[in-house]
């Protein structure tokens, strides 16, 4: 980011959107890692010589996507209406999820994974349980599978804990908020700790690129915490960095081409090694932001009663 | 370094002891000869020199001989926009491919421009030759500003020329061209690129290409921009980069031909001239006249077939490779 005035800072000159460049000194942009690395790290007298662009920004990029996984804390978050078949269709930049909560009358409810899948595909089957194909040996597919259907009418069934109730630790559906049971006979099972939460679940199809849910509330939207790669959907002007992280990329850079470069000896590859990892540290220790202001507030929490 | 003072040392030494006489068109193929032979050496020299850099060789200061070194290189040293086959053919033909120049020896590096900000067809010539009028456009609100770049072509060659000028939101002014008057018609199909918008274009090799082309992260585009050889041609990408003006190329040309001229003889001796129209003294530094001297003999020695001659040009040349 180059330096601009208050005036292109505040109020982007009058161009709108006027918070263009808001926040904009904490980062560097691609443009200026690759010019820099280029510029002080390649060259007749440096250790790298005769080296692509290409190679520089491809190695950059992948540094920087390497730190939003999980070094620069950049979260994104996005809330959706879900579809009226209880899914969450994932961002185009999703890689990961952090949180992903419920909005529920102005309040957040975080709620938790359930890792028993809702979702699967099926083939189409005879009475004999034999699968049909077409004339071209593919076997034939429903559009949804009886998990699927399952999910999607909301109709899988759940532990209710009340216990006032006598329905407590009892199987259930839960539908628009209200329980409703089987006749209470035959035998009980543990409980599913997964399920067990008044809150509705979710399972992550990444095949598929959604989130199933258990049930949800209709006027409820749901609030997904993640991380993406930092590519900014492929728009190279808009690839940032924090500041913190510039001496590591710059050694990651070095780092990568010379470990795939021929001839480069042994002790020179572990030190930019040993540099990479070493500013990686230090980058994210200052990301922390541990400071004796924060340590002090929370010093003084050893005094709280815990009731 | 004046070709008359080298022929007259050449003719000295060679016509030492009545060994024999050059002819002046005999003497120019030598001396072109031996030009371009130096030349290309500049660059082998130079890479020398920087390998006793890196093995502390090589001193700094007086001692930088590779600075020197670059310094004759960079007095070869040309930057022109390139003109497109848009401009030069016609039908669906790729405008991305942008001819060379012809007397390169070396390219550089490419540029692009990558902010246009104006475009469209001069209206007038009010202003005279240093004038781009529209009446169509408005420069102003387009963000305009002293220092971008308007380009056009005249007389098939495109011409990027800096504005000097925003006289109104229909006319600037630029500085003139050196030999060329640029703006003097009505109807110059013009593109005006920002100046703080120009980023270089990497050149990347024919077996690299595709797979660039292809990847996810690193495929060209208008900020990380490239382009591939084809003989004398240069094809840009991405091939939206394609107006006149926006590819252009710093490179080393060769040095022109020297020339000796005359236009009448004297006592039977042709008398130096140095107003003919292809006149042309030798561009290599003064410093280089020694050994320049040394090669010509070279050839010299083996025309007129005097052993002498050769053998100490031969020698001249080996002491100073020293």
């Amino acid at each position: 980011m180059a330096y601009i005035t208050d005036y292109e800072y505040y109020q982007n000159s009058g161009t709108i959107p006027t918070d263009a460049n808001w926040g904009s000194y904490q980062f560097l942009s691609l443009a200026d890692i690759v010019n820099n690395f280029m510029l002080m790290y390649q060259g007749n007298h440096e250790l790298i010589n005769n080296i692509d662009r290409y190679q520089i920004l491809f190695h950059a990029k992948r540094g920087i996507q390497e730190l939003n996984y999980d070094a620069m804390k950049e979260i994104k978050i996005l809330q959706l209406d879900i579809t009226n078949q209880l899914r969450f269709v994932l961002p185009p930049d999703y890689v990961n999820w952090v949180r992903i909560s419920q909005f529920r009358d102005g309040t957040l409810y975080p709620l938790s994974e359930n890792i028993q899948t809702n979702w699967s595909s099926a083939y189409l089957q005879d009475n004999d349980s034999n699968v049909l194909f077409d004339q071209n040996g593919k076997a034939l597919r429903p559009q949804d599978s009886e998990l699927d259907l399952n999910q999607m009418s909301a109709t899988a069934k759940s532990i209710y804990l009340n216990s006032s109730s006598p329905y407590n630790n009892s199987e259930g559906w839960c539908v628009d908020g209200n329980w409703y049971f089987d006749y209470a006979v035959g035998a009980r099972f543990g409980l599913n700790t997964e399920t067990a939460n008044s809150n509705p679940t979710f399972t992550i199809n990444k095949q598929s690129g959604v989130i199933n849910f258990s049930n949800i509330l209709g006027s409820s939207s749901v609030v997904l915490e993640y991380v993406s790669d930092g590519m900014a959907g492929g728009i190279d002007s808009e690839i940032h960095l924090n500041k913190l992280f510039e001496e590591y990329i710059y050694a990651y850079v070095k780092y990568s081409i010379l470990n795939t470069r021929v001839g480069i000896t042994e002790y020179v590859v572990n030190r930019a090694r040993k540099d990479k990892s070493s500013l990686l540290r230090n980058a994210k220790i200052r990301l922390s932001n541990i400071h004796p202001g924060r340590l002090l507030m929370n010093m003084r929490g050893q005094n709280k009663w815990i009731k | 370094m004046p070709i008359n003072d080298v022929r007259n040392t050449v003719l000295a030494i060679a016509n030492k002891n009545n060994y024999g006489y050059i002819s002046p068109a005999d003497f120019n193929l030598y001396a072109k000869q031996a030009q371009l032979d130096m030349f290309e050496d500049y660059f082998y020299q130079y890479n020398n020199q920087l390998v006793k850099e890196n093995l502390r060789q090589s001193g700094t200061g007086y001692a930088d001989i590779s600075k020197g070194l670059a310094e004759v290189i960079d007095t070869f040293y040309v930057n022109i926009p390139l003109l497109n086959s848009a401009t030069t053919q016609v039908g669906d033909i790729q405008t991305n491919l942008y001819t060379l120049p012809s007397n390169y020896y070396l390219i550089n590096k490419m540029m692009v421009y990558t902010k246009e900000l104006a475009a469209g067809i001069t209206t007038s010539t009010n202003g005279g030759a240093v004038a781009v009028n529209d009446t169509t456009v408005d420069f102003i609100a387009a963000g305009v500003q002293v220092g971008d770049i308007a380009s056009t072509i005249t007389n098939g060659v495109v011409y990027n020329t800096v504005v000097s000028s925003v006289v109104s939101a229909t006319s600037l002014l630029v500085f003139s061209t050196s030999g060329a008057t640029v703006w003097s018609s009505v109807g110059k199909t013009y593109n005006i690129y920002s100046a703080n918008y120009i980023v270089e274009a990497e050149r990347v090799a024919q077996s690299k290409i595709t797979m660039l082309n292809n990847s996810v992260l690193t495929k060209p585009n208008i900020g990380y921009p490239a382009y591939t050889q084809n003989a004398l041609v240069a094809e840009a990408y991405p091939i939206t980069i394609n107006n006149i003006g926006q590819f252009t190329s710093q490179y080393v040309r060769y040095p022109n031909p020297p020339r000796w001229t005359y236009a009448q003889l004297l006592g039977g001796e042709p008398l130096f001239d140095a107003t003919q129209a292809d006149y042309q003294d030798f561009e290599l530094p003064l410093s280089d006249e020694p050994i320049l001297i040394a090669k010509i003999c070279q050839y010299i020695g083996v025309e007129i077939r005097e052993q002498a001659v050769y053998d100490f040009a031969k020698a001249a040349i080996a002491e100073d490779n020293q």
